[in-house]
């Protein structure tokens, strides 16, 4: 809904969740999906391969008019929590 | 294009279900919860990230532990304030107050929800051609859309123009 919001107002929006489900029925105008979890969107604690993998994909949506079709990641998470 | 498509139509389901019944009982009932169902996402022109602001949006709860009120993350009708923190915070000075999320990985590091480093990093390297002074942190627990679109989206909006930012990236937690 913020994305939404934001792009009315002529500021480009990118997001990145792990819960496509729930985020595709806002209809953002950008966005990656990934698998991983509640609480480690961006990644993996001190993966910084993974977070900056995510991170790039998202952040090169911005780079394109909206509306895009959605991303999807293949990025995972073995532990999240160590 | 609105926010919220019909969104009279979830106002009044919205009321007469969920709130209805956490007024009734003061428990919440999630599968009478009515989850918008866009259909159309709106139009925007992309933008040159190297030559661009960007503004990052966080729904983690991060407040700072010194001199912010923490959010009200306990109350089960949600938060709907903001609050703007330096784009150059160091993560120790943060606090997060979202009953919704296990905190666990957040406060290992800090970037798995709020990039800023990585961010830094980006504009350093001509990536990004700048953040904004301050990222837009609230608390995501925000079972009133229609609170969301009068209170937490127009005081985003806000912060976005008073800080030029040319571009925003959202991180839900």
């Amino acid at each position: 809904m913020i994305a939404r919001g934001l792009e009315l107002e002529g500021i480009a929006t990118t997001l990145t969740t792990w819960n496509a489900g729930r985020t595709r029925i806002t209809a953002p105008p950008r966005a990656t999906f990934t698998q991983l979890s509640r609480g480690s969107t961006i990644g993996a604690p001190h993966d910084t391969a993974q977070q900056l993998r995510i991170l790039n994909a998202t952040l090169a949506l911005l780079e394109h008019d909206a509306p895009l079709d959605y991303v999807r990641l293949d990025e995972t998470m073995d532990d999240v929590n160590g | 294009m609105e926010i919220l498509e019909n969104r009279v139509e979830w106002e009044r389901t919205f009321q007469d279900t969920w709130l209805a019944h956490f007024k009734k009982t003061g428990a919440v009932q999630w599968d009478l919860y009515n989850r918008p169902n866009q259909k159309i996402a709106p139009s925007g022109k992309g933008v040159n990230l190297s030559q661009s602001r960007l503004m990052l949006v966080s729904s983690a709860g991060s407040f700072l532990t010194d001199s912010q009120d923490r959010y009200d993350d306990e109350n089960d009708l949600g938060d709907y304030s903001i609050r703007l923190i330096p784009s150059d915070v160091d993560p120790d000075q943060l606090t997060y107050a979202h009953t919704h999320y296990d905190h666990t990985a957040v406060n290992m590091d800090s970037q798995v929800l709020i990039p800023l480093g990585h961010l830094r990093d980006k504009v350093d390297a001509g990536e990004i051609g700048a953040l904004t002074e301050n990222f837009v942190s609230f608390m995501g627990y925000q079972p009133d859309i229609s609170q969301l679109l009068d209170e937490t989206i127009p005081l985003i909006i806000e912060a976005a123009k008073a800080q030029k930012a040319d571009a925003v990236l959202l991180v839900p937690s």
